[in-house]
């Protein structure tokens, strides 16, 4: 096993925070786009970058509501991206076994 | 209005226009420019380094997601100490059971409305942000489980029962056998067992505590109740600690 199998979607700083804090989540939450921002730290253009690649992987989902106070993007970890940080850690495990 | 020229025509000056709705906050998802990854992507991830990131993420995010910290047990405990104590120091004595003074109720009342006030504060902290409609659910199906223990109250009362049944061991032990019957059945389909054991620790405490009689079960429940939240408190410090 080497460092290549890690899924190279995770295997990045932001991306792994990101994925990491929405699966702390209890299922069928969802998580703002600002707060999210707030808790990992990131600039706006970034943030979105990182989450579109998730999107497009169908990691996360984002939903946008508007109600009066504006509009509101809201993100979730789906159950396929679970399973991908599931895998992520399990073969992590084993790398760090055989280091 | 105030002799000030209305710019908007409308007969009240913006100034003092504290009707209209703010403004919508832009949606940074919306007015944010997509930025460039190539910095993060370049860098090299060592397995080592990406096992210590997702430990430290998660315990971080757990920790600022957690609904039911320690010290909010803590408190819970304390509160309920003196919240059934007072009742209990109020009626100890009574001989037939006629039931708490108004202080005592006053004193009981009180802090419990300090404790939702509290509790609240702490839980918007932590939901900031975050939405689910279970949630919402959760609360509606509960609090209507609550209310309908006290509306039987009414009925026993309605019905000449003895005081010391309706203004003594019901009030007691009712809302936490029936509320905590159902928190346990609820935590026990989430599969959180530690939460679902508190529950069923609480409903025990309930059914047994009755035993004391309609003086007697409220110094029990103060004292049991009280311990009991403090042992959760302390569990789930170790926990988050661990």
């Amino acid at each position: 096993m080497t460092v290549q199998d890690l899924d190279p979607l995770i295997h990045v700083p932001a991306r792994l925070r990101i994925v990491a804090t929405l699966a702390a989540l209890p299922e069928d939450d969802t998580l703002s786009f600002t707060r999210l921002q707030e808790l990992i730290g990131l600039t706006p253009g970034n943030l979105i970058t990182h989450l579109r690649k998730l999107e497009e992987a169908r990691y996360i989902e984002t939903n946008k509501t508007v109600d009066g106070a504006g509009a509101r993007t809201s993100v979730a970890i789906t159950t396929r991206g679970r399973t991908a940080l599931e895998d992520y850690t399990a073969t992590l495990r084993e790398l760090l076994g055989e280091l | 209005m105030n002799g000030q020229p209305d710019p908007a025509g409308s007969g009240m000056s913006s100034r003092f226009d504290t009707f209209s709705p703010p403004p919508p906050e832009p949606d940074p998802w919306e007015t944010a420019a997509e930025g460039g990854t190539d910095d993060d992507e370049a860098d090299e991830l060592d397995p080592r380094d990406a096992a210590a990131l997702l430990a430290q993420t998660t315990q971080q995010a757990e920790r600022q997601f957690d609904e039911q910290p320690a010290f909010v047990l803590f408190v819970a405990g304390l509160t309920v100490l003196i919240a059934y104590g007072a009742v209990w120091f109020s009626v100890r004595h009574q001989h037939p059971y006629v039931g708490p003074t108004g202080t005592a109720l006053g004193v009981l009342y009180g802090v419990l409305a300090v404790w939702i006030v509290f509790v609240v504060t702490v839980l918007r902290r932590r939901l900031s942000g975050r939405s689910s409609p279970r949630r919402q659910l959760e609360g509606i199906v509960f609090a209507s489980v609550w209310i309908c223990v006290y509306v039987y109250q009414g009925a026993l009362y309605h019905t000449d029962h003895d005081h010391a049944i309706a203004y003594g061991v019901w009030p007691a032990v009712a809302p936490l056998l029936v509320v905590g019957a159902a928190a346990a059945g609820y935590e026990a389909a989430r599969g959180k067992r530690g939460n679902a054991a508190f529950a069923v620790a609480v409903v025990a405490l309930a059914a047994c505590g009755a035993f004391a009689g309609p003086a007697g079960v409220w110094g029990v429940m103060s004292v049991g109740l009280c311990s009991l939240c403090l042992l959760a408190g302390a569990a789930r410090y170790r926990q988050r600690r661990a």
